[in-house]
């Protein structure tokens, strides 16, 4: 018990830490940075709760899988974003892109 | 039992500070390489939870990633090495409040389910390590297998996706 709860705890910690980032950072690279630490918290409460709680059941690890998988396409993606942008304004600063507000 | 409990609270503290470094400090460079040891502490955290593949996984993914992140930080950075100061954020108190109140309110969730006895009955063991690979495997080959295939397909997707965005209108 003790330890599924530090492992939480851990994972509230590193998700309040993206989540901080995710919002400050003016730089696209550096958001995606906050997001990927808020999918890494993610990823260690699935292990905990497949340790702790449900060992002999792989849809834990099925879905620690699939959030990989999402980590790896935000940063395909957004990279993918980040290179049209430079392209197309000279800086991946999203200070500067307002237009794309909507 | 109190090994693993060190070794997980260890890892999970270097993630964490590993993580704060991320934001606290100019270098793009620096702020990679603190996200590339936060997620290598984050694969020393699943192997001390006895999750063997995906700790092993996490460690040779999350290396390739960063390597990659940091090659974009230097080629789109106006200031990769944070040599000119430059002042790269925003709505500070906004996203200190936001932060506080996520972090706070999954870890007071977590306590309260502890302390209330909500998550049920804890497992002393978890499978051996060859024995989570030969499940997993049969995992994702029976039950799993269509969303292991979109997975696939997904990435499929979004690697045209992103090419195509970058590539951007040729003339």
């Amino acid at each position: 018990m003790i330890t599924l709860t530090v492992a939480l705890l851990i994972g509230a910690a590193l998700f309040g830490i993206g989540l901080y980032g995710a919002l400050s950072q003016t730089n696209l690279v550096m958001i995606m940075m906050g997001i990927e630490l808020m999918l890494g918290a993610a990823l260690v409460n699935l292990v905990a709760f497949w340790r702790f709680l449900h060992p002999d059941v792989y849809a834990g690890q099925m879905f620690f899988l699939i959030v990989m998988t999402v980590m790896a396409l935000e940063m395909a993606v957004g990279f993918g974003v980040a290179t049209a942008r430079f392209r197309a304004a000279g800086s991946v600063e999203m200070e500067e892109a307002a237009e794309l507000q909507g | 039992m109190a090994v693993r409990l060190v070794a997980v609270a260890l890892c999970g503290l270097a993630a964490v500070w590993f993580g704060i470094r991320v934001f606290r400090t100019r270098s793009m460079v620096r702020s990679a390489l603190a996200l590339l040891f936060a997620m290598a502490a984050l694969g020393g955290l699943f192997l001390a939870l006895e999750a063997e593949f995906l700790g092993v996984l996490q460690l040779m993914m999350m290396a390739t990633e960063m390597a990659v992140m940091a090659i974009f930080m230097v080629m789109y950075m106006m200031d990769p090495g944070g040599l000119g100061q430059m002042e790269m954020t925003h709505q500070k108190r906004l996203a200190r409040g936001a932060g506080a109140l996520g972090g706070l309110g999954a870890a007071a969730l977590a306590v309260g389910l502890a302390l209330g006895g909500g998550w049920g009955p804890i497992s002393a063991a978890a499978p051996s390590p060859a024995a989570q690979n030969h499940d997993l495997g049969i995992e994702l080959m029976e039950r799993s297998m269509m969303i292991f295939e979109t997975a696939g397909v997904t990435i499929l997707v979004a690697m045209v996706a992103a090419t195509a965005v970058a590539l951007g209108r040729r003339r």
